[in-house]
């Protein structure tokens, strides 16, 4: 097995673990860390990518996914504080207003 | 780059395992700790990749940023981090998605990777010049995402917090008030 295969299949296991995550979590914080392992998956990929084909544009890509990951974080953190104010769980089954 | 195979081969099993950490504990918080692990051996895998830029930007932003964040509201949420047992469906439902991604981007990844590029200047100056250069754009873009962020974020957790009741000024009495000296 080369290495590059190694990274590919480290990436795809990481992204399938954080999707898998994402859905078996009721706290919407640790859901938003199972989205993070997604994103860092993705970019473990970019950077492969970057340093097979031998081209700086795809690391610069990787950068600016970082920076989307930082506000993403920003936004979700502050609904989850929002959302579980004056609860007593962290449940996220139980955020039901969003109805209309 | 097949001499890189073991330290590669050591990054890739701290963040498997680190993230496996992430998703079966059940306090968030050791979760965030466990996400600092990833983090970092992901920055150590785009180090031997030899990308030092993407390297030292997710050591800052975030192991720096992000994992702090996280800690930060984790503590400032009411149960300050129980969380209930998932309940057998989503269980379910999260092998059956995670079965489901390895087949499709195994499929799709599974198809080879090209020849390793003998030559390749992946430098910061290269990487900079890359930045602002074709993707000048998208650089320049990610300045009002984050002021968006910012301003939403501050929206989001302001609309839930209870109006401040406005009073009718409080009668004065005649008297002045003192002034206190304090010694």
């Amino acid at each position: 097995m080369s290495s590059e295969v190694l990274v590919l299949g480290t990436a795809v296991l990481l992204f399938a673990i954080g999707g898998a995550g994402a859905l078996v979590h009721r706290h919407p914080v640790a859901m938003l860390m199972c989205v993070e392992i997604m994103l860092n998956a993705a970019n473990l990929v970019i950077v492969l990518g970057a340093r097979v084909r031998g081209l700086a544009d795809a690391e610069s890509a990787a950068l600016i996914v970082l920076v989307l990951a930082a506000a993403e974080a920003v936004i979700g953190l502050a609904l989850a504080l929002a959302l579980f104010r004056r609860r007593t769980t962290a449940d996220i089954d139980t955020a039901a207003e969003l109805h209309g | 780059m097949d001499d890189l195979f073991v330290p590669l081969l050591i990054g890739c099993l701290i963040a498997l395992g680190s993230a496996l950490g992430v998703v079966l504990v059940r306090r968030p918080i050791y979760s965030a700790v466990a996400l600092l692990v990833h983090s970092l051996s992901l920055a150590g895998l785009f180090a031997i990749l030899s990308a030092a830029m993407v390297a030292v930007g997710q050591v800052l932003i975030y192991s720096g940023a992000i994992v702090v964040l996280f800690l930060f509201v984790v503590t400032l949420l009411p149960t300050g981090g129980q969380e209930l047992a998932p309940a057998g469906n989503r269980v379910a439902a999260g092998v059956i998605a995670a079965a489901a991604l390895l087949v499709a981007l195994g499929a799709t990844l599974g198809g080879g990777i090209p020849p390793v590029a003998a030559t390749f200047d992946l430098s910061v100056a290269a990487v900079g010049h890359a930045l602002f250069g074709p993707l000048l754009v998208a650089f320049e873009l990610t300045a009002p995402l984050l002021l968006v962020a910012i301003v939403g974020g501050v929206v989001v957790w302001r609309r839930h917090e209870p109006r401040p009741r406005i009073s009718p000024r409080p009668v004065t009495t005649g008297e002045p008030r003192k002034l206190v000296l304090h010694r």
